[in-house]
């Protein structure tokens, strides 16, 4: 077998293909020239990417029943002309606009892949706080020019790409060698499903046995004359027994009842990532908060305008006194 | 009534699911770095990177819904704190830097590079 033959009966040989349609496609997007060009660009482009999503399905395999993959598809589809607009549009408010279209649909396959608290605090956070930030930098520090009829034109390096060819065959590279993990990812995922699932049955009753409150309220759905819940002598008012965690509660004349809880029924996702982000990363989450306060001392120490001071007013913020003698010998400070 | 959109078996990993958002990750974050090396208006060179921050998350959830670990979650948290962060000094950065040129073109900066 020839090393020609070898290349194209490798399996993620029409991978590189669809990626190299994709960014042909993207070159003619990215390059300042006639609108018909960047049309038929566009298009190239997307039949190249659409290529490159067949080609994840078919490594994905056979449908699993859900009916959720067009969605995929289509927030997929969503994100990716936003990001091209982001990086080919000649007016940056705007491209600042199309990011806002690229996080709206990474939060719709935040909400597909059951990480529905991440998915608004992404497009809060993003779409509302940093997007406006970069709107408020972009408006103060940027005046469109106007041409000779008043029609709002583009900067030139606005307009003109730098370098757009080397640009995009490194893009392709990058993606090329992606492509061997998203080949991986399938296999991957079959492997670990069965472990995954322990694991995250495992990982849910724990949390439960952390929450007294939630506890209580799913022993009440079961137990309504339910009054507390009911600690031994270890302070424990709940066991693990397989899937299931075992709820003792008080019930009505002082009795002692079990109440069996589903905790994938009783934890939600929301409560899963908080209890996880305080109990099992807390040195990061305080790392997160002196990383935030950083940042706005930084933003302070640079925003603040440079003001030339005299050498009275030097003397006076270093606690000496004026040379100019117009103050009272009582009045000064320290001698 | 949780999982509305999500999948009818939310048991199992959606393997289709979570493939198509590793190949918009990827997509995602080519698009970032072609579009950090093309644009010359330093602003939309942050904004790109705020490009790729975003394709990391979409890794970082799809591996987790993969694994059905809530770990990839809390670090798209502080994905997000980092990049709060980033804004707030990059944009100051910038700034200044437009008030010594009046232009946001990186190229106003060109001889700070080796000679």
């Amino acid at each position: 077998m020839n090393p020609t033959d070898q290349l194209a009966s490798a399996p993620l040989m029409p991978f590189y293909v669809a990626a190299a349609i994709a960014a042909a496609g993207l070159l003619l997007v990215l390059r300042p020239g006639r609108a018909a060009m960047r049309r038929a660009g566009a298009v190239i482009g997307l039949a190249g990417f659409g290529m490159l999503m067949a080609q994840g399905l078919k490594l994905a395999g056979p449908s699993d029943g859900s009916v959720s993959t067009p969605f995929y598809m289509a927030f997929a589809a969503i994100g990716i002309i936003g990001a091209v607009r982001v990086i080919t549009h000649p007016r940056p408010v705007f491209a600042a606009i199309y990011f806002v279209l690229t996080v709206l649909a990474a939060g719709g396959i935040f909400l597909m892949l059951q990480a529905e608290f991440l998915a608004f605090a992404l497009i809060i956070v993003y779409a509302g706080a940093i997007l406006i930030t970069y709107m408020f930098v972009l408006m103060l520090a940027h005046q469109s020019p106007e041409d000779e009829i008043g029609r709002i034109g583009a900067e030139d390096y606005d307009r003109i790409p730098r370098e757009p060819l080397v640009a995009t065959l490194l893009g392709f590279f990058l993606m090329a060698s992606l492509g061997s993990v998203i080949e991986r990812a399938p296999e991957l995922a079959m492997e670990n499903a069965a472990i995954a699932q322990t694991r995250a049955t495992a990982d849910r009753a724990a949390a439960l046995q952390k929450l007294p409150n939630t506890m209580l309220q799913q022993a009440k759905a079961k137990e309504p004359t339910a009054t507390g819940l009911a600690r031994d002598a270890g302070g424990l008012a709940s066991a693990t027994d397989g899937a299931m965690v075992q709820v003792r509660v008080n019930a009505e004349g002082d009795a002692v009842r079990t109440v069996q809880v589903n905790p994938a029924d009783a934890v939600d996702n929301v409560q899963m990532v908080g209890l996880d982000l305080v109990a099992k990363y807390p040195a990061s989450l305080e790392l997160a908060g002196v990383i935030l306060l950083m940042a706005m001392f930084g933003a302070v120490v640079l925003a603040r305008r440079q003001i030339e001071l005299g050498d009275d007013e030097r003397r006076k913020a270093a606690g000496m006194g004026s040379m100019v003698l117009d103050v009272p010998e009582t009045e000064r400070g320290g001698a | 009534m949780m999982h509305l959109l999500a999948d009818a078996a939310p048991a199992m990993a959606p393997t289709q699911g979570v493939t198509i958002a590793l190949v918009l990750s990827a997509a995602l974050f080519t698009v970032g770095l072609i579009g950090f090396l093309v644009r010359r208006n330093m602003i939309l060179m942050f904004l790109c990177t705020e490009l790729m921050l975003q394709a990391a998350g979409i890794a970082f959830i799809a591996f987790g819904r993969m694994r059905m670990d809530t770990s990839g979650q809390v670090f798209v948290i502080f994905i997000l704190t980092v990049a709060a962060a980033e804004a707030a000094l990059a944009l100051g950065l910038v700034v200044l830097l437009y008030r010594r040129r009046e232009t946001l073109s990186a190229e106003a900066w060109q001889e700070l590079h080796e000679q």
